[in-house]
């Protein structure tokens, strides 16, 4: 049994620019992977190759298919959210849902009718009529209804205030998420998703600089929250990062055991935010 | 397949609601032209005047002139359609990246050539059907109207229209037109297609320019007329016709008409297919509408949408 995502030595380039610089990376069925990267870090150029979108260097298999070159086979098995505003505005929902039966083999329409009576939304309303937070109701709820094997969404809450993001990732979790399928989720909004993920990928500059699972990061990563002598003491540690917190000092630790910082302040797992602002700012210190 | 492609064309018929609306549009032009210039011939009398008239022609030339106020009617129509044509092939790959919903048509099992497919069916076969059932209805309505009017003024209306008027010929004629006439205009189709699939703004404008400018050029630095001439003939000289000089058909006074039933010409006996079909410019025009297709399938394949 091979991976669902199996990329290897995968590499994009835009002119002189490497928007994916030879990656390699698994995502095994039933996780739920965050993507997390900076602007410009090459995410979205990463999950279009992953969409069959855009074509690439290496090897990178998808559901076992090639992406690009099998993208009609590809797309029955996966579904994607672009950002909330890419349902065309002109169509009324009824003609959505008639239209996605009619193309969408794996498509339930009496899954999408019963999602959709949990909403406002009315049958008869163009998407141009709906706020932005039913427009992303109507999206995942269409994209609930689809028996997909892989769901990727990017950055699929930007714009919407905290109740309708809140909704969106406990709608995922509840009606779309079970052992049989697997998400891949970029945000910016990193603290809302960190306890939803099961495994985390940083990227910068086209690289991955971290990819973890969830329960592994406790064991590899320490924060140590310290001041004066005992931060002095831990740097020797050779923290990956170090920052400041109300006069203290915030050393980010990589691979160091918990116990030989023991006494030297407040020890705890770093939250992914944190992580990532270490992990990316300690590179290129 | 099939039921891809059917669902792809009723998502046109959704998107471009143009494609209905423009022809109903002429329509209602037409029949309240019609009906006013009914009602005033009714009240200066001249109609009775028609009546007995049209009650005296022979046979053959009533039909005659029933065949051609039918064919005048869809004039404007034909006009109608090859300029909603244009429009609709400029936008048809344009408005979708506009408003960056390509990213969910690009979501879904479909690929890139069905899509731009059925594109392409949509305006060289399912513009033309819509504006044939309107024209047919205009057509019913207007000799509706009349039927009321003569009846109402002791004619025959059942003589003088219903079996009179050659309805199979006319609207044979009318449908091999409007689906030759896009079929002949392809390449320009075809560009318009690909212009829709490529240019970040202003698509008329961009798809316009190499029309106008390409045969300037040509004119300024080699002195000769080769693309003026393929574009202009495409325009004009248009196969189905040939051996008939169309407009003077449309010039025809009604003492022509006599001479015209005389032969028993139908309408559709005027065009001819074989000629049509035998030209090498309809062959090569579709392959270039073909090459520009194919073009703007892999300008949707291959380009970054970001």
């Amino acid at each position: 049994m091979t991976s669902l995502v199996s990329a290897r030595n995968v590499s994009k380039t835009f002119g002189n620019l490497r928007a994916v610089d030879d990656v390699s990376f698994d995502i095994e069925k039933g996780r739920i992977m965050g993507l997390i990267g900076p602007n410009g870090a090459g995410k979205t150029t990463l999950l279009k190759a992953v969409l069959g979108l855009t074509d690439c260097e290496g090897s990178l298999s998808v559901l076992g298919l090639d992406p690009f070159r099998q993208r009609r086979e590809l797309m029955q098995n996966i579904c994607f959210i672009a950002d909330v505003a890419v349902l065309p505005r002109w169509i009324k929902i009824h003609q959505l849902l008639d239209f996605m039966d009619s193309v969408h083999p794996n498509f339930s329409r009496e899954r999408a009718e019963d999602l959709l009576k949990k909403t406002d939304i009315q049958r008869q309303s163009k998407v141009r009529e709906l706020s932005k937070g039913m427009v992303t109701q109507l999206h995942l709820s269409i994209i609930t209804a689809i028996d997909a094997k892989l769901l990727v969404l990017d950055e699929p809450t930007i714009g919407l205030d905290i109740i309708f993001r809140k909704e969106f990732y406990g709608n995922l979790l509840n009606d779309y998420f079970d052992e049989e399928r697997t998400i891949i989720i970029t945000t910016h909004q990193v603290e809302e998703i960190e306890n939803l993920l099961t495994d985390v990928m940083f990227i910068n500059h086209g690289k991955i600089v971290l990819d973890a699972t969830m329960d592994a990061i406790p064991d590899t990563y320490v924060e140590l929250l310290a001041s004066g002598e005992n931060a002095a003491k831990a740097s020797q540690f050779n923290p990956i990062y170090e920052r400041e917190v109300f006069g203290k000092k915030v050393l980010t630790f990589e691979g160091v055991d918990r116990t030989s910082l023991a006494g030297l302040g407040e020890i705890r797992t770093p939250d992914v935010a944190d992580l990532f602002v270490a992990k990316v700012k300690g590179e290129a210190a | 397949m099939m039921r891809t492609q059917l669902a792809l064309l009723q998502r046109e018929l959704w998107e471009h609601r143009s494609v209905f609306v423009v022809p109903v549009v002429v329509a209602v032009i037409t029949l309240l032209t019609s009906w006013t210039g009914q009602v005033t011939i009714g009240e200066i009398e001249h109609l009775d005047m028609g009546i007995v008239g049209a009650s005296n022609m022979p046979e053959n030339v009533r039909a005659a002139a029933l065949s051609f106020t039918m064919v005048g009617l869809s004039v404007s129509f034909i006009i109608a359609m090859w300029i909603l044509t244009i429009f609709y092939a400029l936008d048809a790959l344009y408005a979708e990246r506009k408003d960056r919903s390509i990213l969910f048509w690009r979501s879904i099992p479909v690929t890139d050539f069905e899509t731009v497919l059925s594109k392409l069916l949509t305006a060289l076969l399912v513009i033309p059907l819509v504006t044939f059932v309107v024209i047919v209805a205009t057509q019913l309505l207007v000799l509706l109207s009349l039927t009321v009017q003569i009846d109402f003024r002791g004619g025959s209306p059942l003589e003088l229209i219903w079996s009179a008027a050659p309805f199979l010929d006319t609207w044979a004629a009318t449908i091999v037109l409007l689906i030759t006439l896009p079929l002949w205009l392809s390449p320009f189709i075809g560009w318009f297609l690909f212009v829709s699939a490529f240019t970040n703004r202003s698509p008329l404008l961009i798809a316009a320019m190499p029309i106008v400018l390409l045969p300037m050029f040509e004119k300024l630095f080699f002195d000769s007329a080769i693309m003026a001439e393929a574009f202009f003939v495409r325009s004009i000289k248009f196969p189905l016709f040939t051996g008939v000089d169309n407009m003077a058909l449309l010039m025809q006074e009604t003492d022509d008409l006599a001479a015209l039933a005389e032969a028993e010409l139908s309408v559709f006996g005027l065009l001819d297919l074989g000629s049509f079909l035998a030209s090498p410019q309809l062959w090569l025009g579709i392959v270039v509408c073909g090459l520009f297709s194919a073009a703007a399938i892999y300008v949707r394949r291959y380009r970054d949408e970001s």
